[in-house]
């Protein structure tokens, strides 16, 4: 044992600056990974279909979006034929819709641990972002499959999957971090998170184009829903084999970091009444 | 030696009344005010009780060093600040080391998951390396005598399983100090017994050791320091021997308290109203000496007349399982009917126990098949002091404790049966 150890000093607030605690969370990747493998494990051990959800769930929003927007709405594809369209788009929200479920929950879930064992709090919330992303790459490989059989176009520009879902990842674990921290303290958001983000999705380019937003406010829209720009980038890359608009790309971009900031913020500031509260 | 661990003046006050699950309709006018206070780190005072109070003391570097203290003391809370999961409201603690904890071990194994899956995940959540955990794995089963249901869902495991897992991955953490609360609680005997052994190997390699429990015996094998927690302050801080002694006092005033008031052991039929410990000329005593005369007195109050009502008087170091055993049904003194409140007394002579604490269980039987009158339980808590032993000075407590409990007359000698050349040159000897 050595007699220089470290010295950790406990007190009434966990501040740190905000570089220890960057480091703090890479000492602790580890964690957030067995977090993400064990969120994985459960979930498709408890499921009877598996994997197979995550195929699943956006089909059966294909189907119904179809219905109901495609012949009914009357929402055009454009370029494409609309299952087409509407699908590049679905899977990818239903990667943010996983990952909020989950990681606003996360705390709450791992409450036992949380009471018991010290980690960064925002690790068992980040896994759970993560763990999410195990169902989107099944979905993609679902979109590569579907995409051409309905008509969509598929190019290099596919591989805009990548910095796309970093960005929709970076917004989500902010979000997830926000609502979860709010989630401890006030359980009444278990029972709004449902509906916030079902307003969401429709507030969200996925039953329709973009277009459908006057081009004026398009940018005062992806400001307002960073996820728009991803959205509507998957849907290029993915159903028209097109570039996605740099432009709202960027400010998705942008406004989700910010948002992610905003939300580690808020969470470290709430964090050290978690474990009394939990 | 240099400190490990230094409390400075710590308090804890937890969010009181009201704020526990905090609904955001009863908040929402408060939202505003708690949030932005929450934001401006301003301390307000949460209200409630302090769960600590002022709270100082060192661990020294490689120390055993126990806290005990009756339930709602604050043990707990000390331990869950040092380890980070809460935090206190004022004061601040230093801690120099990796800190590995045990405190109510079991909770993180996930139900779903196989025994394997779980050491690998909870093993990395508790903070061990992917190459820690292959190294030790093997280890950790062996510990926690899983063997061949290694691979079944924690769900279909026993409760003790689940427990002795959890208790196996948090102990092979590699900390420099150790920190470990009623984790003897866990198990069967064999698998406590292992524990403690575990527990003093580490202490034996070095290792700083805070150790909680209510198993004061082990308290005392174990550590050599150690405070005394009444209602979130320092009631006692210093030697093991002497933050046992005070405890056991709080606890004897307690006891005879509790034995007067309602809410004593009650049996089927009969309510036991007291039990007390008694010294040779009969005046009531809670602290003996080898080799004194012991009397442990039980009151009762039969509702309805008992026949033949078996009392039997067990002596127990914490430890399971009875060092003595005084038994009517044995001796063949039952006694034929009480009917009526009854004073049941049973001396001992010649106290054969080495100093320490040790508890008093008692059962009562009737003769008829309605079951146990009283089931076997603690009622009473007593200790042996130190004292005369012999013509020699009294042993030091660290050579006792190592030692059995049970005082048996013995007689050494030393005897010559070789040449003196065999031994050439003994270790610092030299005639």
């Amino acid at each position: 044992m050595t007699a220089t150890a470290i010295e950790l000093v406990i007190e009434s607030t966990n501040y740190t600056r905000p570089r220890d605690r960057a480091r703090e969370l890479w000492a602790f990747r580890e964690v957030v990974l067995a977090f993400a493998e064990r969120n994985i494990r459960v979930k498709y051990k408890q499921a009877v279909l598996g994997v197979l959800w995550a195929v699943l769930q956006p089909l059966i929003f294909l189907g119904i979006f179809m219905v109901v927007f495609g012949r009914m709405g009357n929402i055009s594809g454009g370029a494409t034929s609309y299952p087409a369209f509407a699908l590049a788009a679905l899977v990818p929200w239903f990667f943010v819709q996983t990952a909020v479920t989950f990681g606003a929950q996360a705390l709450l879930m791992d409450s036992a641990l949380l009471r018991k064992v010290y980690f960064p709090r925002e690790a068992p919330v980040i896994g759970a972002v993560l763990s999410a992303g195990l169902d989107f790459a099944v979905g993609f490989v679902l979109l590569l499959v579907l995409e051409p059989l309905l008509g969509g176009h598929l190019s290099w520009n596919l591989l805009m999957a990548v910095p796309l879902w970093l960005v929709l990842a970076v917004l989500t674990t902010g979000v997830s971090l926000i609502l979860g921290a709010l989630n401890v303290y006030y359980r009444d958001f278990r029972f709004v998170l449902p509906v916030v983000l079902q307003l969401w999705m429709f507030g969200s380019p996925v039953a329709y184009p973009l277009s459908a937003v006057h081009a004026e406010w398009r940018g005062a829209y992806v400001l307002l829903n960073p996820a728009a720009g991803v959205l509507d980038g998957f849907r290029r890359a993915l159903a028209e084999g097109r570039l996605p608009d740099l432009g709202l790309l960027g400010l998705s971009t942008a406004v989700s970091c910010l948002v992610a900031w905003f939300g580690y913020w808020l969470f470290k500031r709430m964090e050290p009444g978690f474990a009394d509260v939990v | 030696m240099s400190w490990a661990i230094r409390f400075e003046g710590v308090s804890k006050k937890y969010p009181g009344a009201g704020w526990g699950y905090p609904s955001l309709r009863g908040d929402l006018s408060r939202l505003g005010r708690s949030v932005a206070a929450r934001f401006m780190r301003r301390k307000g005072d949460p209200g409630g009780p302090f769960a600590l109070r002022d709270v100082s003391f060192d661990v020294k570097e490689g120390e055993a060093f126990a806290i005990v203290g009756p339930n709602g003391a604050g043990k707990t809370t000390a331990l869950k600040l040092l380890t980070r999961i809460s935090f206190p409201t004022r004061g601040r603690i230093r801690v120099r080391g990796r800190i590995g904890a045990l405190i109510e071990v079991g909770s993180g194994i996930h139900p779903e998951l196989t025994g394997r899956e779980n050491i690998w995940l909870y093993g990395r959540i508790m903070g061990m390396s992917r190459q820690e955990i292959s190294r030790r794995f093997d280890e950790i089963v062996d510990f926690a005598e899983l063997g061949d249901v290694l691979d079944r869902t924690v769900k279909r495991y026993s409760s003790g399983m689940q427990l002795r897992l959890g208790f196996s991955i948090a102990s092979h953490l590699d900390p420099d100090i150790f920190v470990v609360d009623e984790a003897l609680a866990v198990g069967d005997a064999g698998f406590q017994a292992k524990c403690v052994e575990r527990m003093m190997r580490l202490v034996a390699e070095g290792r700083t050791l805070l150790f909680v429990s209510h198993n004061l015996t082990a308290v005392e094998a174990i550590c050599r320091r150690g405070i005394f927690l009444l209602d979130g302050q320092i009631e006692r801080d210093g030697a093991i021997r002497e933050v046992l002694q005070s405890y056991v006092d709080w606890i004897d005033a307690r006891q005879q308290e509790r034995w007067s008031s309602p809410g004593a052991p009650r049996g089927r039929g009969l309510a036991v109203e007291r039990v007390s410990f008694h010294d040779a000329s009969g005046a009531e005593c809670a602290a003996f000496r080898t080799g004194d005369t012991i009397e442990i007195r039980i009151a009762v109050r039969p509702s309805r007349p008992i026949v033949q009502p078996a009392f039997a008087f067990g002596i127990t170091d914490g430890r399971p399982g009875s060092l003595i055993i005084c038994s009517m049904a044995v001796d063949g003194q039952v006694p034929p009917v009480i009917d009526r409140p009854t004073v049941v007394s049973c001396r001992i002579h010649d106290l054969p126990l080495l100093p320490r604490v040790y508890q008093t269980w008692c059962s009562v039987i009737g003769n008829h098949a309605y079951g146990d009158l009283l089931d076997w339980q603690i009622v009473g808590t007593f200790r042996v002091m130190e004292g005369p032993l012999g013509a020699g000075a009294p042993a030091p407590l660290s050579a006792l404790r190592t030692s059995g409990v049970i005082h048996v007359a013995h007689a050494w000698d030393v005897a010559t049966t070789g040449d003196p050349d065999v031994v050439a040159a003994a270790e610092g000897y030299s005639p």
